[in-house]
C-alpha cells in the first residue's frame, strides 16, 4: 500500500507499456483511502508510478485501487488465495504441500484443520489434495496455508479433497472463474452453462490455476474439465463458451 | 536433480476409473491420435512435428567425412536426441536422463537399424570420403507420446532432405553449391513409424494409443511397434511393466499397421504439398541431375 499525488479521476482501461510512469489522469483518487496499488504497478518516491509487465491497467475509484491485470505463468502467493495445493510429505507437525510444481513448498501446519488436535488430526498421505487459504507469503520465506479460518474456527468449505479429478487452466482464468461476478466481469459463463445442461458436480477452483472438479458421474467431471480447458485455451467469450458446452453436452449423450 | 511433479492420487485414481469406462480426459477414442500436424522449415531437412501438445524439431544435416576404418563403403548417419530444460525442469543440459537415451535407442533402432537410410550411397570415394548425416531432435514441449512425434519427426526430415550434388571426374571429387546444382534428396529405402501402445490395469487389460503425459505418468507398462506402411516391423520394445498377452498384442500390431500407414499418406501428402510450394515456375525437374530411379517408399 502506498500514497502517491492525486488529480481528477476517471475508471479508464488501457494497454500500458512497462516501464514508463502512468499518465496521472489514470490514477484514481480519493482524500478519504490511501492509494493501493496491485501486483504489477511499482511506486517510485516521490509520486510516479511505473508498471512493471505488460498488460490492461484496471482502476477501482470505490477502493481506490489500481492494478495490471496479466496472466502470468508462474502462481506467486499472495495472502487470502485460496489455493489447490498437494501434499507431498508430513513432517514432525505441519504438512509440506506443493502449489506448483517448480515453486518452493508451502508449509500447513497439522493443527489448522477444523476442530484438529494432535490426536483427531486428518492423516493425509503424500499425493492427497487439499483446498487451502494462504496465511502468510512473502519474498524471503516458504509460504504458510490453512485449512480452518483462524478467527472462526470454521474450515467453509476447505479440507482435504477427495475423489474427484484436477484440471490445470491458466491463472488468468483462475481468477476470472473466482470473481464474484464472474459472469458479468469475468466474462465466463462455463459453469452455469452447464450446470443448466443438468450436470452435476462440484468445484473447487484454485487461484494457483488448478481446479479439482467432483462427482459421481465420471462423464460429466470429464466433460467440465473439457469445457473449462476450451473456454481457456481457445479465448471464447461468452458466446464460444455456449456453443462450446453445447457442443460437448451433446456428445457426452 | 529435480523431479518431475507427480500427478495426485486423486487424479492417479479418477484416470484409471475412467479408462476403466474407456474414457480419456480428452474425449478421444482408446485408439485414437491427436491431431498430427508437420510444418517444414525454409531449408531442407527441418521438420517442426506437434502432435496435440507435443512439439518435436528434427533437423537434418551433412557434412563431408572419413568413414569409419571398418567400414570403408559405407557413410555416417547418425540421430542425436536433445530434451532441454525448455521442455522440463526435470531435464538437465549434459546429462542424459532415462528418457532421452530410450528415445535416441529406439530411433536408432528403428530408423538406422532397419537400414531406412541407404548408407551405402552416401560413401563418396571408398576409404577417404563420405557423407555424415546427422538428425538433431529437439523436444520443444513434452505432452506425452514424444516416440511416436519424434520417430515421425525424423522420418519427415530425412525425406525432405536435399545434400548437395556432387561430381567424381579424373579422381577428382566436387561438391556443388546449391546455386551450380540442385541439391539431391537421400537415397530413402522404407518410411518406417513408431507406434506406442500404453497398457494400463495391474493386467495390463486396458491398451490405448498416443497416451499423454497424464496418462504416461499412471500407465503400468508400454510398447513400442515400429513398422512401415506395407507391415514389415522393424522392432518391438516393451521395457518392462507389466506383461501383456500375446494375443493382444498381435491385435496391437494389427491396429498399429492401419495407423503407420496413415502416418504415411500424411506425410507424402505434406512432401508433395511442400515440393509443389518450392516448385516456382515448375524448374525444379529441369536443375535437378538425379536419376528418375525412385524406389516405391
Amino acid at each position: 500500500m502506498c500514497t502517491s499525488t492525486v488529480c481528477n479521476t476517471k475508471k479508464q482501461n488501457l494497454f500500458n507499456p512497462p516501464r514508463r510512469p502512468h499518465p496521472p489522469h489514470l490514477i484514481p483518487s480519493s482524500t478519504s483511502k490511501p492509494l493501493r496499488l496491485g501486483p504489477g504497478l511499482r511506486h517510485l518516491p516521490p509520486s510516479d508510478i511505473i508498471p512493471t509487465v505488460a498488460g490492461q491497467l484496471i482502476t477501482n475509484p470505490q477502493k481506490n485501487s489500481m492494478w495490471v491485470e496479466y496472466n502470468n505463468n508462474r502462481y506467486l502467493p499472495t495472502p487470502g488465495d485460496l489455493i489447490l495445493a498437494q501434499i507431498t510429505r508430513s513432517g514432525p507437525d505441519l504438512y509440506y504441500c506443493s502449489l506448483s510444481p517448480h515453486t518452493p513448498l508451502a508449509t500447513l501446519p497439522h493443527l489448522s484443520f477444523e476442530s484438529a488436535t494432535k490426536k483427531t488430526r486428518p492423516q493425509l498421505s503424500p499425493g492427497s489434495l487439499v483446498y487451502a487459504r494462504v496465511v502468510l507469503a512473502n519474498k524471503h520465506m516458504d509460504p504458510e496455508i490453512e485449512c480452518v479460518s483462524s478467527s472462526t474456527g470454521k474450515s467453509d468449505g476447505l479440507g482435504e479433497l477427495k475423489g474427484g479429478m484436477v484440471f490445470d487452466v491458466s491463472l488468468q482464468f483462475a481468477r476470472r472463474l473466482l470473481m464474484s461476478k464472474s459472469r458479468e466481469e469475468g466474462k465466463v459463463e462455463v459453469l452455469e452453462l452447464l450446470g443448466e445442461e443438468g450436470l452435476a458436480f462440484e468445484i473447487a477452483v484454485g487461484r494457483n490455476g488448478r481446479v479439482w472438479v467432483g462427482g459421481e458421474d465420471l462423464k460429466a467431471v470429464v466433460v467440465v474439465g473439457r469445457a473449462l480447458r476450451g473456454a481457456d485455451e481457445g479465448g471464447l467469450g461468452v458466446e464460444g463458451q455456449r456453443k462450446l458446452v453445447r457442443g460437448l453436452v451433446r456428445g457426452m449423450k | 536433480m529435480p523431479r518431475e511433479a507427480e500427478p495426485s492420487l486423486n487424479e492417479r485414481q479418477f484416470v484409471l476409473q475412467a479408462l476403466q469406462d474407456s474414457i480419456r480426459l480428452d474425449g478421444r477414442e482408446l485408439d485414437q491420435y491427436r491431431p498430427l500436424e508437420l510444418t517444414f522449415g525454409d531449408q531442407y531437412g527441418v521438420a517442426d512435428v506437434t502432435l496435440g501438445k507435443t512439439r518435436v524439431l528434427a533437423k537434418a544435416s551433412a557434412e563431408l567425412t572419413v568413414p569409419y576404418a571398418d567400414r570403408p563403403l559405407d557413410g555416417i548417419f547418425n540421430i542425436a536426441t536433445e530434451l532441454s530444460p525448455m521442455t522440463s525442469p526435470a531435464f538437465e543440459v549434459n546429462r542424459p536422463t532415462e528418457t532421452e537415451v530410450l528415445i535416441s535407442r529406439l530411433l536408432e533402432k528403428t530408423v538406422r537399424r532397419s537400414g531406412a537410410l541407404d548408407t551405402e550411397s552416401l560413401c563418396l570415394v571408398a576409404g577417404q570420403k563420405c557423407w555424415s548425416i546427422r538428425v538433431d531432435v529437439h523436444v520443444l514441449s513434452h505432452d506425452g507420446n514424444l516416440i511416436d512425434a519424434a520417430c515421425f519427426a525424423v522420418v519427415a526430415a530425412l525425406r525432405h532432405f536435399r545434400k548437395p550434388d556432387t561430381s567424381m571426374e579424373g579422381g577428382v571429387l566436387t561438391v556443388y553449391t546449391p546455386a551450380e546444382r540442385e541439391p539431391v534428396p537421400l537415397s530413402w529405402l522404407h518410411s518406417p513409424f513408431c507406434v506406442t501402445w500404453s497398457f494400463f490395469g495391474e493386467e495390463g487389460d486396458i491398451a490405448l494409443l498416443d497416451a499423454t503425459w497424464m496418462e504416461e505418468q499412471v500407465r503400468s507398462g508400454s510398447c513400442t511397434i515400429s513398422l512401415n506402411k506395407h507391415g514389415e516391423i522393424c522392432q518391438i520394445a516393451k521395457l518392462g511393466g507389466v506383461p501383456v498377452e500375446a494375443v493382444s498384442l498381435l491385435q496391437c500390431t494389427n491396429v498399429a499397421l492401419i495407423k503407420a500407414k496413415d502416418m504415411s499418406s500424411k506425410l507424402d501428402k505434406w512432401l508433395a504439398e511442400d515440393a509443389k510450394r518450392r516448385d516456382k515456375g515448375g524448374l525444379l525437374a529441369e536443375l535437378s541431375a538425379e536419376n528418375d530411379r525412385v524406389p516405391d517408399i
